[in-house]
């Protein structure tokens, strides 16, 4: 049974069809991409699937739940943790105290007002965990804000996967990066996802990591899928080289 | 600065608190009680504004409402102090859930406003509603209940002292104990990303409204020895210049650090009645070294003093 | 009196002080659009003008020197602070705008008090619009009649001006995208010191207008900055048609409110306030605030 199940998934903001009848699902273990043209729909479909916006249309199950229109944090809850386009983290903490802060969320007492001696060797050793597995543990003791762009962008899977998730949603982890640096960091997210098995959906412009990666991929234009299937497929279908204007090499 | 000179400085502090009573003169004392209140005021505060960055411009609200609820309940019933106190800053803080639940509706400048906005509602009440606060004139002649259980010690000048004294040394506990446990991690999160802190599954609004809740219950208890100290309770503690001279305070004495707050407390109160008598500007020349502090030393006197102590602690063992 | 002069008188009232409510919303609304600063000192800035245009107008007998006067004395104070003081913070967060802002509210008024003593000063209206004019049977004070008017007249100067001229359009562009605006020539730094010093005009224009009616005290700034955030953000900050529509609603408000339920019209306008700031966070026609 897939991990994530979409059908019929539809967003409107009035006139504009954000999502059109999305339909995917989403094997456990499987690293999925998500690409197509700017406006296509990604970061929306991101949103949908962890409740920060509501569809207006169509079923969303997880783990065999249904999870549409559930408040964002419940979801979280459930097992889907998110990164964002844009670098969000907590620059004066330590990059170890970023991620115990992600882990706390998902202890049963994390909103405990006094003591916590417990709660936080717990969600330190998680967050730990963590960070090591994205090669971070040699930075982990310097203040997020003054990390490199590409330990920053690792820093923020690490925070996603010490909350312990049962699927990842990565939105363009190497935006801003340069060439050296997505090279690295690619490297490492490869390692990353042979060795956890996470299922994963990836939004990415650069097609080299996408190629690198993916295990299947998924075409959304304007809002639809258009294509969806292995690399090879998805390389060669003309739809997708049209959507592209100029497709691939 | 080593951990044991710290200590040191630590207990010579306590000591001249504790002995005060017996070296100073009794304007002093009374000097001494008014920054000691002053103090748990502005404390309550750096909860909301150091360690959550809510700005509050209502926080007087938290004082007047204490200050009104404890003079009330020692005119009119018959209640001893100790009791009146503590039931007037649970009453505040009970309220702020309210208050805070309306507030956190937004955030950023409109949260602030709101704050300020229920801060003056609750102005415009007391002048109107003359017979419960007495009106412009407000409540007066305050008495020191004594009550069933003795107490007595209380009601004399030093025994208020250590009552101050007493909720000061227990607010900083329960502040200290709040920031320092998984509660107080959520707040530092608000503070530096609250999008980020909402994303990774945390319901901050209910964080907000709890340390809304707590900063204006301490405030209440503030307000509410302030009304048996006095003797008074009127509509001036709940302008909103009240409001602005805590929030000072708070930043020039050092936010985010429960203590640098008390120590503005203490700053200010010296600057009122030592310049005072000098300079009829003292007032302008204390908004002067307010922006002052804002542009060159925004960690304030207590951030300023410890930024040595900061520099020699590896990050990993700091609260 | 008949229900139709009652509104009418009324009205007229109410559009009096929406206009005065304007120039204190408007310079508000502006200075957030462009710099994205909350100015706390506008209240003060406002009976700053109060006071200056007492002294203007008592040292020259002449009120419309007062009038003319004051804005401009209090706007080039608002320049010369954003140049000295505003400048160094704009690589900081907003919270330091609000603090120093906020100082200076405090400064302000600490400095009227001390200039002009505690007392309330009473300006007088010019003769020319003091008495009362008949209408429908009913007397209407001259004086908010032309308050009314100005307002009015000025609503369409500052939209014109925001439309057509050089100046106007350069602020606008500037207030979308400092970045692409610098990249085309523009002298950023100069439109800030502009509009912050036009905004603090503004706001001087509304105290000195306000003068005569109110009598210039020590008490307006705290008053008078409540309601400048109200409007501000029922509008929606950084809006101008918003800073007009929030002055009007609230003038309404305040003038039917006071006449009608004189003990719940301050409650009743921080519940619109709230209401808006529920419905839609960024107030009626605003930018994010």
């Amino acid at each position: 049974m897939p991990l994530l199940e979409l059908d019929g998934l539809t967003r409107r903001y009035g006139a504009l069809v954000a999502l059109d009848q999305v339909t995917m699902r989403v094997e456990e273990g499987e690293v999925r991409a998500i690409i197509g043209p700017n406006g296509a729909g990604k970061t929306t479909l991101f949103n949908v699937i962890t409740g920060t916006v509501k569809p207006t249309a169509g079923l969303i199950r997880f783990a065999d739940q249904a999870i549409a229109g559930l408040p964002s944090h419940q979801i979280c809850r459930l097992g889907v943790s998110r990164t964002f386009q844009i670098t969000a983290l907590f620059p004066e903490m330590s990059a170890r105290e970023n991620a115990r802060l992600a882990a706390q969320a998902c202890h049963p007492r994390r909103w405990q007002p006094f003591g916590g001696g417990r709660i936080f060797k717990e969600a330190q050793s998680l967050a730990d965990a963590a960070l090591e597995q994205l090669g971070l543990s040699g930075i982990a003791d310097r203040p997020a804000g003054l990390l490199s762009h590409g330990d920053q962008r690792l820093l923020e899977v690490a925070m996603a996967m010490a909350q312990q998730p049962r699927m990842l949603l990565l939105d363009e982890p190497t935006q801003g990066l340069s060439v050296e640096e997505t090279a690295q960091a690619v490297d490492t997210l490869a390692q990353f996802l042979q060795a956890s098995r996470m299922t994963v959906l990836l939004v990415e412009h650069d097609m080299e990591v996408v190629f690198r990666l993916a295990h299947r991929i998924t075409v959304l234009h304007r809002g639809a899928v258009i294509a969806d299937g292995s690399p090879d497929q998805v390389k060669a279908d003309p739809r997708v080289q049209d959507a592209y204007l100029g497709g691939f090499a | 600065m080593r951990g044991a000179t710290r200590l040191l400085i630590w207990i010579v502090v306590a000591l001249a608190l504790v002995l005060a009573p017996l070296g100073l003169p009794p304007f002093a004392m009374t000097l001494l009680t008014e920054a000691v209140i002053l103090g748990l005021f502005a404390m309550s505060l750096d909860l909301m504004f150091g360690y959550t960055r809510l700005v509050s411009f209502g926080h007087a609200a938290a004082y007047g409402l204490g200050a009104y609820a404890c003079g009330w309940m020692l005119l009119h019933t018959g209640m001893p102090l100790l009791f009146a106190v503590f039931a007037a800053g649970l009453l505040t803080g009970l309220m702020a859930i309210g208050v805070g639940w309306i507030c956190t509706l937004a955030t950023g400048v409109s949260f602030s406003m709101l704050t300020l906005a229920f801060a003056q509602l609750l102005s415009a009440i007391s002048f109107k509603w003359t017979s419960v606060t007495g009106g412009s004139d407000g409540l007066a002649g305050i008495p020191r209940t004594i009550g069933p259980f003795g107490f007595a010690a209380l009601s004399s000048k030093t025994g208020f002292y250590y009552l101050a004294l007493g909720c000061l040394v227990g607010g900083f506990l329960v502040c200290s104990a709040l920031v320092r446990s998984p509660f107080g991690a959520v707040l530092r999160g608000i503070r530096e990303n609250e999008a980020k802190t909402t994303a990774l599954g945390y319901n901050t609004r209910l964080y907000k409204i709890a340390v809304v809740a707590v900063a204006y219950g301490l405030g209440g208890l503030a307000g509410a020895l302030y009304a048996p100290f006095a003797g008074f309770a009127n509509t001036e503690l709940l302008f909103w210049l009240l409001s602005g001279q805590v929030l000072i305070m708070v930043i020039v004495g050092g936010a985010g650090t429960l203590i640098g707050p008390v120590l503005g407390a203490a700053f200010f109160m010296l600057m009122e009645h030592q310049l005072s008598a000098l300079t009829e500007a003292w007032a302008l020349y204390f908004g002067l070294i307010f922006i002052a502090f804002v542009l060159f030393a925004p960690q304030g006197i207590w951030g300023l003093a410890t930024t040595r102590l900061r520099r020699a602690t590896p990050i990993a063992r700091r609260p | 009196m008949s229900t139709l002069a009652l509104l009418l008188t009324q009205s007229v009232s109410a559009l009096s002080q929406s206009a005065l409510l304007f120039f204190l919303g408007v310079g508000l609304t502006l200075i957030f659009g462009l710099m994205r600063i909350v100015n706390f000192a506008h209240g003060a800035l406002y009976m700053l003008g109060a006071f200056v245009g007492y002294s203007l107008s008592s040292w020259s007998g002449n009120y419309w020197l007062a009038l003319a006067g004051a804005p401009v004395l209090v706007g080039l104070f608002g320049a010369a602070f954003e140049f000295t003081i505003l400048r160094r913070l704009y690589r900081r967060d907003a919270h330091a705008f609000l603090m120093v802002t906020f100082g200076l509210a405090l400064v302000v008024g600490e400095a009227v008090r001390l200039t002009w003593g505690s007392d309330a000063l009473q300006v007088a209206a010019p003769p020319l619009l003091s008495g009362v004019i008949f209408l429908l049977d009913e007397p209407f004070p001259v004086y908010r009649l032309f308050l009314a008017a100005t307002g009015i007249v000025m609503a369409v100067a500052i939209w014109q001006f925001l439309e057509r001229a050089r100046l106007g359009l350069l602020i606008r562009a500037t207030s979308q995208n400092a970045d692409m605006a610098s990249a085309l020539g523009v002298d950023i730094k100069l439109i800030r010191s502009c509009v912050f010093g036009i905004g603090c005009g503004l706001a001087a224009l509304g105290g000195v207008l306000a003068a005569p009616l109110v009598t210039a005290s020590n008490g307006m700034a705290a008053t008078v900055i409540i309601d400048a955030f109200v409007i501000v953000i029922i509008g929606g900050m950084g809006s101008f048609l918003g800073s007009l529509i929030g002055a009007l609603l609230i003038g309404f408000v305040q003038v039917f409110g006071n006449y009608y339920a004189p003990d719940f019209a301050l409650a009743f306008m921080y519940l619109v306030m709230l209401a808006v700031l529920v419905v839609r966070p960024g107030g009626l026609l605003g930018k994010e605030a």
